[in-house]
């Protein structure tokens, strides 16, 4: 497994799409994924200290395990399949710990609130979708960087 | 004094280019009408419409983590309209205590239909809502726009 720490969230003007930008913890290797556009400002929200006025749906997440005593440990992204990512939060409740399957970004938008550990799956690392970040970058202007970048 | 409220639709406000969560009165049959961002209509939407989606939503995994710790959702309160924005509350039993969270009505809705939890809204909110505004903006609304749950 190796720990990710999150970069950046690049938004695509054009699309409603949005990327996270994972970068390894101790290395140059980066691990992008590909998030609607509620979940990047999610992220982003978390990533810039933002605090809204009202509580987001994470906050709200977050809020509930803290009452129920549920401490989340880590999430790690653990597959890809299909163009699909998947992630497990691993959370400890009464000295039990068990994983709960989640979307990527919400198990990014809920570490980054917990300040828990983000790791990826050697796995996910060979698979990811490199190439296609390329192809994608090279379509953005210049300026949009910095602008989006959290 | 507070009021049982039933989701009535989701629909979208074509004047504010936004959603409402339509909320009627058990009782009353009064409207309570809650503008929420597309997202959380979303949420909401396929909650009512009970379409099972492929990957979790975030809502669904606040239902997740209660069950994991056998707590229940006792209900959701609509508390208050300040500067025209509503705050709601969301009620948890966990073991031998219970607690409220903060949060925005449109999530503790999404929440309270997955958690089969009713919804309440305080007698002030449903005084402090500007009637008239609701019934003038329902009387602009197609009949086709009822029903119609998709965002």
């Amino acid at each position: 497994m190796v720990r990710l720490k999150v970069h950046g969230v690049l938004a695509d003007p054009n699309t409603d799409t949005q990327i996270v930008v994972l970068r390894e913890d101790q290395g140059s290797e980066i691990l992008p994924i590909w998030v609607g556009s509620t979940e990047g400002q999610a992220i982003r929200l978390a990533i810039e200290g933002v605090v809204p006025p009202r509580p987001t749906s994470h906050d709200l997440l977050k809020g509930i395990s803290e009452y129920l005593g549920i401490d989340v440990s880590q999430v790690v992204v653990t597959d890809i399949s299909n163009n699909t990512y998947y992630a497990s939060i691993y959370v400890k409740t009464n000295g039990s710990e068990h994983t709960i399957d989640a979307r990527p970004s919400d198990a990014i938008a809920l570490a980054l609130r917990v300040s828990c550990p983000i790791y990826a799956t050697d796995d996910v690392m060979k698979h990811r979708a490199g190439e296609k970040l390329d192809e994608w970058l090279e379509t953005l202007d210049p300026e949009n960087f910095g602008k989006y970048e959290a | 004094m507070i009021a049982q409220m039933k989701i009535r639709g989701v629909m979208f406000d074509p004047y504010n280019n936004s959603y409402i969560v339509l909320l009627r009165c058990e009782e009353t049959q009064d409207m309570l009408p809650i503008w929420v961002g597309k997202p959380e209509a979303s949420a909401i939407s396929f909650a009512l419409e009970g379409l099972s989606v492929p990957r979790p939503m975030t809502h669904d995994l606040m239902k997740i983590l209660v069950d994991s710790v056998n707590a229940k959702v006792l209900s959701v309160n609509i508390t208050d309209l300040k500067s025209n924005t509503y705050y709601a509350k969301v009620h948890i039993a966990y073991g031998d205590s219970f607690f409220s969270i903060d949060a925005r009505p449109s999530d503790a809705i999404a929440f309270a239909i997955r958690a089969e939890a009713p919804i309440f809204a305080s007698e002030d909110v449903m005084q402090k809502h500007d009637a008239e505004e609701v019934d003038r903006w329902l009387e602009n609304l197609k009949p086709e726009d009822f029903g119609k749950y998709e965002v």
